[in-house]
């Protein structure tokens, strides 16, 4: 496949249509709450049945953000009250208890991660206790293989903290940045300074944390061409193992935080491209690789080297170098993907808490997947992760006749050939390095949902 | 048991259950000749669909009838007196189930279905009647309840887990080659306790195995899906084990 990335603006522009970022297929907005607890349980207890089952995943959620960032669309409370922090983790610990029956104990946790909100709210007493929780009812895996990440606040954390951290069992950190300009952090509600988050990943190196990813994101409001080179180069300088670089979308009826952003202090679509175009060009500069959607990584990082050999997986936090894990989503609004379906947890607190304390598990909505939605999703991994598709495989993997299952989905390519986003051969697709920024498009192409419901694209960011 | 008699116009359409079945040389009618067969498709009646997790019959239920599986899987086990499950046998199409509740005249085990199955059931005292009527019939009885006990002396001989899962993939694959199933990719019906609690072995040790098999390049497995790349090199792994 290609790894190498063309920044074309005019593609870009004519592409710039909503679309979903395929983190999971279908995406989330087709879970349905017909699917609930009972069929959660029933699709843990099939998982545990296969010869070899599949290795498990944890995912935490921990909704809790001492002050609001203007920008953020995640599932967060903002408060500094630190007992709620304390009543949640003892749900959460009950939640480990119940979700830990379902699964057979031989199952070996490989991979780990604290998502929020802020997971560094906590306190380390605090999470070592959650650590504790997971160790007592699960087998977490312990020797280097183990992948257990977890997002950082760097406003929250000092040497002694990280080095507490790596103690726990972490061996990857994600630290938050966005962008160093001051006037930025002013508007988005988020002063963090360059001196503190390069301390924060120096204390990081000497705990002996193994990976570094770091999150910027483009389209901010005041955001400037020369702001944003400045913080690349000090980025570039810091050297992280991993970057994200999001595009902002600025969507004020869903997320209400973020109304407290002035949208005409937000940068022109094409100063936003200009951004975009700047990151990728400095970051391939400096070495870094481009992987897919937002992410780039090191030439000796195991994201590329996974993509090399063809075994890219593409999952909630981005893309991930695992063998397909069963993953089982923690705390409110965490999703879960195990067996051939997804789960989601009820996303008001009082109500997750609720369940718990009733003994049930908070699964709220989700949906089991069909042999055609399975198809679907291999073949947009496939994509998401590799860039190309090779016809005779799939038909052979699903029994099918490729052509001829997704014609639907040709012909809608022949479009994208004739702009070069894709080469389509007799039995093959591939995507080309100015195609590379838009796999949200080509991979729409093969989606049934997006012809089923077309108004619901509104409900997706932009694909820049 | 949940299925409903055959309307009688019904039952005579069906009346060529083993003539028209594409497993008549596996199962009880093979080697018969075609009048022979005829008759025993008076006395045959298809049943089911039976659900998944569905019995077909239980312990010390009366025998009144030996089945064979026309499709699906089923599994037979009985409940030890500490209370735990011990597997028997998983039956595939063209199997009897059944045999060992003809002396006591009651089932010893009980019988259910791993997926969606149907079955054919044949009342025991009419085929008794036939078998003393139909010579190769009879012999092809006593073939079968043979067969029956030898699985039984391949369980109970002092094997390695890797000879244990190489024998029992290889037997799987032999059955399914003789019902027209691809013999090197087939997708096993059981969940892993259930292998594991017929080989005699812990649920986790079978987990490794086939993971060592894959690792080695004999096998791969995808869900419940498995691949056999390296026939001869699992048969080695168990000539120890008769077959």
């Amino acid at each position: 496949m290609h790894q190498s990335v063309t920044f074309d603006a005019e593609l870009l522009r004519a592409y710039d249509i909503s679309g979903p970022r395929y983190t999971s297929y279908p995406p989330a907005t087709q879970f349905t709450e017909a699917f609930g607890e009972a069929d959660y349980r029933a699709a843990a207890d099939a998982s545990n049945d296969d010869p070899i089952p599949r290795p498990l995943s944890l995912y935490v959620h921990v909704p809790f953000c001492t002050s609001p960032c203007f920008y953020c669309g995640c599932t967060r409370i903002i408060t500094r009250d630190p007992l709620k922090g304390r009543i949640y983790l003892d749900h959460l610990l009950h939640e480990i208890e119940l979700q830990a029956r379902l699964f057979d104990p031989d199952r070996v946790v490989d991979q780990l991660h604290l998502g929020g909100g802020t997971p560094t709210f906590l306190s380390n007493e605090q999470l070592a206790e959650l650590l504790a929780g997971m160790r007592k009812h699960f087998r977490l895996r312990n020797d280097e293989g183990r992948e257990f990440s977890i997002e950082i606040d760097p406003r929250t954390v000092d040497e002694q903290r990280m080095q507490q951290l790596a103690d726990l069992g972490f061996n990857r950190v994600s630290l938050g940045v966005q962008d160093f300009d001051p006037v930025v952090q002013q508007a988005v509600n988020r002063i963090q300074g360059v001196e503190e988050t390069l301390g924060v990943m120096q204390a990081a190196r000497r705990a002996g944390i193994s990976s570094i990813n770091l999150d910027l994101i483009y389209g901010l409001p005041f955001q400037s061409l020369e702001g944003f080179s400045r913080t690349l180069e000090t980025v570039i300088e810091a050297r992280p193992e991993r970057l994200a670089v999001y595009s902002y979308a600025h969507l004020p009826r869903m997320f209400k935080a973020q109304r407290q952003i002035d949208e005409r202090t937000l940068p022109s679509p094409e100063t936003k491209l200009a951004l975009l175009e700047l990151a990728i060009t400095m970051l391939t500069a400096a070495g870094y690789i481009y992987i897919g959607m937002d992410h780039f990584a090191l030439p000796d990082d195991e994201l590329v080297l996974a993509q090399r050999r063809g075994d890219l997986q593409r999952n909630f936090q981005g893309y991930s170098t695992r063998a397909e894990c069963d993953m089982i989503g923690l705390g409110m609004s965490s999703i879960g993907k195990v067996g051939d379906t997804y789960s989601q947890n009820i996303k008001e607190l009082g109500k997750y808490q609720a369940a718990l304390a009733e003994g049930r598990l908070p699964v709220v909505r989700g949906l089991r997947l069909n042999e055609d939605d399975r198809l679907r999703r291999a073949v947009i991994q496939q994509l998401m992760c590799h860039g190309e598709l090779d016809y005779v495989a799939v038909g052979e993997r699903w029994q099918i006749d490729f052509r001829s299952y997704f014609a639907d989905a040709l012909s809608r390519l022949r479009r994208l050939a004739d702009d070069g986003l894709v080469e389509l051969a007799e039995d093959r697709l591939t995507v080309t390095p100015r195609g590379r920024l838009l796999l949200r498009v080509v991979a729409m192409c093969f989606d049934r949902y997006q012809r089923a419901f077309p108004e619901m694209s509104e409900r997706f960011s932009r694909v820049i | 048991m949940s299925s409903q008699p055959v309307p009688a116009d019904l039952q005579r359409r069906l009346r060529k259950v083993c003539s028209s079945c594409s497993l008549l040389e596996l199962c009880l009618p093979m080697g018969l000749e075609r009048e022979d067969v005829e008759q025993l498709d008076e006395l045959v009646t298809p049943q089911g669909p039976l659900r998944a997790g569905e019995h077909l019959y239980r312990v010390g239920d009366d025998f009144k009838a030996l089945y064979a599986v026309r499709s699906g899987y089923l599994k037979t086990y009985i409940i030890d007196s500490a209370g735990r499950e011990q597997v028997l046998g998983f039956h595939l199409p063209g199997e009897l189930v059944g045999l060992d509740a003809i002396y006591p005249a009651r089932h010893q085990c009980n019988a259910v279905a791993l997926d969606t199955a149907t079955v054919c059931r044949m009342p025991y005292e009419q085929l008794a009647d036939l078998a003393a009527k139909i010579p190769s019939l009879q012999r092809q009885m006593f073939r079968l309840l043979s067969k029956d006990i030898h699985i039984g002396q391949i369980l109970s001989g002092d094997f390695t887990a890797e000879e244990r899962v190489s024998s029992f993939l290889l037997g799987m694959s032999t059955r399914l080659r003789q019902r027209g199933y691809s013999a090197t990719h087939f997708r096993l019906a059981m969940p892993r306790r259930d292998i594991a609690n017929y080989l005699r072995l812990a649920t986790e040790t079978v987990s490794r195995v086939f993971k060592r098999f894959q690792d080695e390049g004999l096998i791969e497995v995808e869900r419940r899906e498995v691949q056999l790349l390296d026939v001869p090199g699992l048969q080695r792994l168990c000539r120890a084990v008769p077959d």
